[in-house]
């Protein structure tokens, strides 16, 4: 007679380390006295100290966007190895710690969230109120009607020399940053006009009503996507900017990098 | 104070000793009376002004919750308290039951200076505490075990002057105190100025720079002997980049060394 538990060992034996996502803190501790495991926490804030720790820029709803991020992370980090076979302990459904997940990391290839989010030009808090600004917008619309965006997050003086304005320019000497207050309401306004959004690497924003004027050589996005996403695919080729995308068709949010889409989250899940 | 001295005397001759008595007793009434309105007044205004909330945390809060009270009960029983030792005494004084002249009557003398000087204490005793949490709260991103000794050091000059509030305001020569505090102030503010003095400049230019913008973000300038476009610009310094390389120039430079734009 075999016993359930024993058939689902196999799931959690052998593995070189243990994910917690989002742990509280006694449920931490319990794993800090495993000493042949390495227990990683990822969460939005480190709460319990622990050590190591990766932080989730993003309340990630989907299980695979929250692991994919972590073992990113961790990857990236070093404190696991490639081919390290990790266990993830997550939330699932509303519930605390009900989920856990088995992933190689060997046959896993990373998307790049975590290189986005971390190792941008811009800072990691300025990719995320950006990030979080397109996902409200994307939310809401403008005045109930979908609406696009393209945000060009860092780099922003070559971005600037590699774009012309469409018309005045509504930030020209205001000192908004993404982030404080009022720019959420500011930017849902604003994004009735045509053109993109230029942020800078602290997050002041630079200007809006930008034409992008890149080259599009070797970008390569997914067929389908218009205009708005080529120009912000190829600026982040031509420049070290990443770009933020909101759909105005399918109202999903997209982020690239170095010409590349990295992300796509919906804003209805969040 | 001469609302105890002069008063009884011609309570006393206007009235029969009889009267005089009975008067007394109303007056212990009356202090009875006002002293629980005054308790019960505090109390309301303090939780009006939302003392509680700010009190909380601190540990002389935490101190009078584990003694069964609470910071606002502390000091609206302290104003009762002052009502009712007043009326006792002038009730004592009409009645002439105790010698004018003794101890008692010079203590109702300094009755309100000891009230106002336990209330500073008090207050002293929340603003350091408040303080050091609100500066240890702000210095939470310097990761640097060296940084806790600023918080301490701010609620320790908040001490410091409350006590000294506290004594002068008992009557204690406080003017060797006095001399240390501004040693300390002055000793403070030569330091600080001298240690800021760049960053102070640099900001003074920074203001300058933001209001008017010379140049903005996207612009190819030259400072000094470095060339290349703004990527950034804030209060203190302009971030310029060229080939790659990021040069973080303080704002005083674009002031002594002047900015070229570069237009083609």
């Amino acid at each position: 007679m075999t016993e359930l538990r024993d058939l689902l060992d196999g799931v959690v034996a052998d593995v070189d380390a243990v994910f917690l996502f989002s742990p509280n803190a006694s449920y931490a501790e319990q794993f800090g006295e495993l000493d042949d495991v390495d227990v990683v926490v990822v969460a939005p804030d480190n709460t319990v100290d622990a050590d190591p720790f990766v932080e989730l820029p993003l309340e990630f709803t989907d299980i695979e966007g929250r692991v994919r991020f972590g073992i990113e992370g961790a990857l990236e980090q070093g404190v696991v190895d490639e081919g390290a076979e990790v266990v993830c302990v997550a939330d699932m459904l509303g519930g605390t710690a009900n989920t856990v997940v088995r992933v190689e990391t060997s046959d896993f290839s990373p998307s790049g969230v975590y290189d986005l989010f971390v190792n941008s030009r811009a800072e990691p808090g300025v990719v995320r109120d950006v990030f979080e600004v397109a996902v409200e917008l994307g939310k809401k619309g403008q005045k109930g009607k979908p609406v696009g965006a393209l945000f060009v997050v860092g780099d922003a003086g070559k971005v600037m020399n590699k774009s012309r304005p469409l018309s005045y320019n509504p930030f020209e000497k205001s000192h908004v940053h993404v982030g404080d207050p009022i720019v959420n309401v500011m930017l849902k306004e604003f994004s009735r006009l045509d053109g993109a959004f230029v942020i800078s690497d602290a997050g002041k924003i630079v200007s809006a009503y930008r034409y992008l004027e890149p080259s599009a050589e070797g970008v390569d996005i997914p067929k389908g996507l218009g205009a708005r996403h080529m120009a912000g695919g190829a600026i982040t080729r031509d420049t070290n900017a990443i770009a933020i995308v909101l759909s105005e068709s399918d109202g999903l949010v997209r982020a690239f990098k170095g010409g590349e889409l990295i992300l796509e989250v919906d804003p209805e899940e969040y | 104070m001469q609302f105890g001295i002069d008063w009884p005397e011609l309570v006393r001759t206007v009235f029969s000793p009889e009267g005089a008595f009975v008067l007394s007793l109303a007056v212990l009434v009356v202090g009875a009376i006002f002293g629980y309105f005054v308790w019960r007044s505090l109390r309301q205004f303090m939780r009006e002004l939302g003392v509680p909330e700010a009190v909380e945390g601190t540990p002389f809060e935490r101190t009078a919750r584990s003694l069964g009270t609470s910071t606002v009960g502390i000091v609206s029983n302290l104003a009762a308290l002052f009502v009712y030792i007043t009326a006792i005494t002038v009730a004592l004084n009409i009645a002439q039951l105790v010698d004018p002249e003794a101890y008692w009557t010079r203590f109702t003398a300094f009755l309100p200076d000891l009230f106002i000087a336990a209330f500073a204490l008090i207050i002293g005793l929340i603003a350091g505490d408040k303080a050091r949490l609100i500066v240890s709260e702000r210095l939470r991103s310097v990761k640097l075990p060296e940084a806790t000794v600023v918080p301490e050091l701010v609620k320790y000059s908040i001490f410091y002057l409350a006590v000294l509030i506290a004594l002068g305001q008992l009557g204690v020569d406080t003017l060797a105190l006095l001399i240390l505090l501004a040693a300390y102030a002055f000793g403070l503010v030569f330091l600080v100025g001298l240690a800021l003095r760049d960053v102070l400049t640099a900001s003074a230019a920074g203001v300058y720079v933001l209001l008017t913008e010379p140049y903005s973000i996207g612009d190819e300038i030259v400072i000094g002997d470095r060339q290349g476009i703004v990527q950034e610009i804030d209060m203190f310094v302009t971030h310029v980049e060229s080939d790659g390389r990021e040069h973080v120039i303080p704002n005083q430079k674009v002031f002594r060394e002047g900015v070229v734009r570069i237009r083609d």
